[in-house]
């Protein structure tokens, strides 16, 4: 981190000669030998010398990569004074079941109460609620315009681009355990950064600027390593991530992107997959058309992942995810959240129902810098030096 | 010539005949002289190394364990700490006592691995022979394990007798206790609490081919030598080499050597060896403030250790390279927690072959983070920690250590105006009473100032490009690459290398031994490439190596017993009431 300071303070006849020399070249071979006795491997293809000018700078080979370590939310712009919840927080399971079974003496079997409420969570359906279900509104939110439109749904991004599609925002923008003082900010982020099931990475190559490049291609895959873990509970840039080629062959897809003043927008990739695991039962969310737009740095990147979300492959991964307890004290009631999630979808309908199965929204991420190391590549994957 | 020769009278043939005969014999002898200087002198005649008793360290203790009953018994333990003595602890060993607290530590560990050896698991295959009965002593079965593993850790052949003494503990300890695995435990723990086993006592004989020289008995030659080549207890066929007496033969000497040097126990011996003489040890007490160094980790620092000491064996055991270029490879091993330090790809979760390339600036072991990260501060780098280091881990040099009364306010200036260590540490050089000491640690500890304290790269400091220029021993350099060549070709680098090296074997401190066989085995190392594992066996087959004289034992005179010396007053004191008491109380 030091050290990129430090470049942002160099000169440009300094930082062109010193470049030259102080850029490593990474090695190509990957044996995974551990051994004195094997062989060295191969020097990489020497990387690019550090432009003049530090707003241009280039990573070495033209390749960055970015491992996510930080779920922020699941899109959510929350204002100090909760304008985006006019009618407050939605209650959850526990404010549910005492509202529909109050104690008022009447006598009710298990099946008639618990066993109800959870059929209504696992065997879901769009009938209308009970309960009066609060979405998240206003003029603004976090995401992408996905589908290029601007309809009244949408919501306009604080930089002033307009059609942005964040349905998801609606359904989880006022319930508690979506917000900052919910589980999700803390607890998710753990599982991302501890659980190797979880780890994703971006790959951008192909880069002349981290700063403006109108053509630079975004690579994601699903990795195989720990991340480099900081004093403070942060995740630090240099470390490496091996791309899991056996089993996350299915994980692996590009797309085309530009970089505008820092910034990375992508053409939509077909389909990502984001592995979840939280409490041991792993589950796949499934961002379809899915665009990253991230602010990028030699060290980090922030942003967003946006796309329409399958709904069922969402519902199932907050199920699984979540135990009890978390719904209850954050007042995430599922059973009400399918029927606002099917509401409210807005892509990919089903070809015989006509229902539609996505919803556009965004996952607020932060990424850290690394190196990525392809198993059979001939070029090394490499990043900030 | 002939008809020269035969020409003249008789008095004259004679005279030309002694004349020629002469001529012939000095030319002979010229020419064995130079046929000498040639192949390389003898080795000089020395008086040896003394005749040393010294503490089993806690690597030489856990290696032979795992020699003995396998490397499943690994006992976890701490012991002592070693002084350092003349740049190692192997000197040390020979000077450290043995103190209640120390002893404690050697009885909890010899109970962790009898327990080991013994458990039901373990003794299935440890123990060659079945009791008749689990619950009762078996002499037979217990004479034929002890006898096993006894002398593996006296390091020599035992008397019947005392192989009898054991087994009849086994037997009482097994009644006792009703469990015959039980008295072995026993007898285990206590030989290796024994001072024949923790201490190595070296016995020295007379040398029959060298009446009125002593040199060590076959038993203490075997350690010697593999305490040297193997940081271990000698194995079974050592043993019996000595037994046998091949082991004071030439032939016999050069065949067990050769047979430790192509062992892959070697590796462990150089290892040993380097982290003596890198004075490692220093890792278990290094921190870093992460704050300042956020992915300087504990991991990296045994990361760092592990690298350098990959990049020893791979350069000096595998490669057989010249010793020297060890400070100019740029050939290392990289694992995950050093890669962010060197700002390089991990390519795998474990260690990795690397090759840094021809114009980066890491090249050779000062360039690395056991260097660099081990001589500087928590907070930040040192040019003066990292250039005595250089002059007394790689040049065998000693730095004085500085006064009492130094200023250290000038090093730690707030003057925001000063920005690089350069410029800090300016006055060391112009202030007489520093310079003194200064001069010869920070031309190239400055240098190494293109690393910061945890060992990353760096260009600059406090946003000032960083002068790297100095000079070592008269030698300008303009960077750290050119330090690392400069001492490449600095002719005390591989001197330095074989005092230490054969201090290290013989257990003594290096002040101890004879300056021509240090000169001797320099100059045989130069000849031979400066290849390593020929300088081992060059030491080990050297006489100076297994000749030996008695230590000169510095009388010492006990300070007085002040609870018993007779003092007038006290005892007159302390008398009466004495008196008075038992008249009190007849």
């Amino acid at each position: 981190m030091n050290d990129v300071n430090d470049r942002h303070s160099r000169s440009a006849l300094q930082r062109a000669a010193l470049g030259l020399t102080a850029l490593a070249w990474l090695p190509l071979a990957l044996s995974g030998s551990v051994t004195a006795a094997e062989p060295t491997a191969k020097p990489a293809a020497k990387p690019a010398a550090k432009p003049a000018d530090l707003k241009d700078w280039a990573p070495p080979g033209g390749r960055i990569g970015y491992v996510l370590w930080d779920e922020v939310s699941w899109g959510l712009r929350e204002t100090p004074t909760k304008e985006e919840c006019p009618n407050g927080f939605n209650i959850g399971p526990r404010e549910q079941f005492a509202e529909e079974f109050p104690k008022d003496g009447k006598k009710r079997t298990l099946v008639e109460t618990q066993l109800k409420r959870e059929a209504a969570i696992w065997d879901p359906d769009t009938t209308p609620d009970e309960f009066p279900f609060y979405e998240a509104t206003g003029k603004y939110a976090i995401g992408v315009n996905l589908d290029g439109k601007d309809t009244p749904e949408d919501f306009e991004s604080d930089d002033g681009r307009k059609g942005i599609d964040n349905q998801l925002f609606r359904v989880v923008g006022c319930i508690r355990n979506y917000r900052k003082e919910g589980e999700l900010g803390i607890i998710t982020t753990k599982w991302r950064a501890q659980k190797p099931f979880n780890r994703v990475t971006f790959e951008i190559t192909g880069v002349d600027s981290l700063k403006n490049d109108p053509d630079v291609t975004v690579s994601y895959y699903r990795t195989l390593d720990t991340l480099l873990a900081g004093p403070t509970g942060n995740y630090l840039p240099g470390g490496s991530q091996r791309i899991d080629e056996r089993w996350g062959k299915r994980f692996i897809i590009s797309a085309k992107g530009r970089i505008v003043d820092g910034v990375l927008e992508t053409e939509p990739f077909k389909e990502i997959l984001v592995p979840e695991d939280g409490m041991g039962d792993p589950a796949i969310n499934i961002f379809k058309s899915a665009q990253l737009r991230l602010k990028l740095t030699p060290e980090s990147a922030e942003g967003v992942l946006a796309g329409y979300i399958d709904v069922e492959q969402w519902y199932y991964a907050m199920n699984t995810s979540w135990a009890t307890h978390h719904a209850a004290y954050g007042q995430a009631s599922a059973a009400s959240i399918y029927k606002a999630l099917r509401r409210l979808a807005d892509g990919y309908p089903d070809p015989k129902t006509g229902q539609n199965t996505a919803i556009s929204g965004a996952l607020d991420m932060r990424l850290t810098q690394v190196y990525v190391i392809h198993p059979e590549s001939e070029q090394p994957a490499s990043g900030a030096r | 010539m002939l008809q020269r020769l035969l020409r003249g009278t008789p008095k004259a043939r004679r005279t030309k005949w002694l004349l020629a005969g002469g001529g012939a014999l000095l030319a002979a002898v010229l020419a064995i002289v130079i046929v000498g200087i040639m192949r390389g002198t003898a080795e000089p005649p020395s008086k040896g190394t003394p005749k040393s008793m010294r503490l089993l360290t806690q690597d030489q203790y856990l290696n032979t364990v795992a020699y003995v009953f396998g490397p499943n018994v690994q006992p976890t333990t701490r012991f002592a700490a070693l002084p350092r003595i003349d740049g190692l602890l192997a000197s040390g060993a020979s000077l450290a006592g043995l103190t209640d607290a120390q002893l404690e530590t050697y009885q909890k560990t010899a109970t962790k691995v009898a327990a080991q050896v013994v458990n039901e698991d373990s003794r299935r295959y440890l123990v060659p022979c079945e009791p008749a009965a689990a619950d009762a002593a078996d002499a037979a079965c217990a004479k034929e394990f002890l006898a096993q593993v006894a002398p593996l850790l006296y390091r020599r052949a035992l008397p019947e007798e005392q192989i009898d003494k054991f087994v009849a503990e086994a037997g009482k300890a097994a009644d006792s206790l009703h469990d015959f695995y039980q008295g072995l435990g026993i007898v285990i723990e206590g030989m290796l609490i024994s001072p024949n086993v923790l201490l190595v006592a070296e016995v020295a004989e007379p040398d029959p081919d060298h009446p009125g020289e002593m040199r060590l008995d076959s038993w203490s030659l075997a350690t010697r030598l593999s305490l040297f080549l193997w940081n271990a207890a000698p194995d079974a066929e050592l043993l019996a080499a000595a037994q046998s007496g091949a082991l004071q033969t030439k032939k016999g000497l050069a065949g067990q050597v050769d047979r430790m040097l192509a062992s892959p126990r070697l590796e462990t011996g150089v290892r040993a060896l380097f982290d003596d003489m890198f004075a490692f040890e220093d890792f278990t007490r290094l921190t870093k403030d992460n704050t300042i160094y956020p992915a300087f980790t504990g991991e990296t620092a045994v990361d760092a250790r592990e690298q350098t000491l990959r990049t020893v064996v791979d350069h000096l055991l595998v490669q057989r390279a010249d010793y020297r270029d060890l400070f100019t490879t740029r050939k290392t091993f990289m694992s995950p927690s050093l890669a962010p330090i060197y700002k390089v790809a991990a390519q795998g979760p474990g260690w990795t072959p690397y090759e840094f390339p021809p114009d980066d600036p890491h090249s050779g072991l000062l360039t690395q983070v056991s260097f660099e990260a081990l001589h500087s501060h928590p907070g930040r780098s040192s040019p003066t920690l990292r250039g005595k280091a250089l002059r007394e881990v790689m040049l065998c040099q000693t730095v004085p250590r500085p006064p009492a009364n130094v200023d250290f306010s000038k090093v730690q200036n707030p003057d925001g105006s000063v920005k690089t260590a350069r410029e800090r540490i300016a006055f060391h050089l112009q202030n007489p009473s520093c310079a003194g000491c200064h001069r010869i640690m920070d031309p190239m500890g400055l240098s190494m100032e293109a690393f910061d304290g945890a060992g990353t790269f760096r260009h600059e400091e406090n946003g000032v490009a960083i002068d790297t220029s100095g000079n070592l021993d008269g030698v300008e350099f303009t960077d750290i690459v050119g330090l690392g060549k400069a001492l490449r070709d600095n002719p005390q680098v591989p001197w330095c290398a074989v005092r230490r090296t054969f201090a290290y074997g013989t257990g003594t401190a290096a002040d101890s031994n004879d300056r021509r066989v240090l000169e001797y085995l320099s100059a045989e190392f130069a000849d031979q490439g400066y290849v390593f594992p020929d300088l081992l066996r060059d030491i080990a087959l050297s006489r100076a190596f297994r000749k030996v004289y008695e230590p000169h034992v510095r009388k010492t005179y006990p300070l007085p017993d002040l609870k018993s010396a007779e003092r007038p007053q006290q005892t007159a004191s302390a008398e009466l009431p004495l008196s008075g008491s038992a008249a009190a109380h007849p």
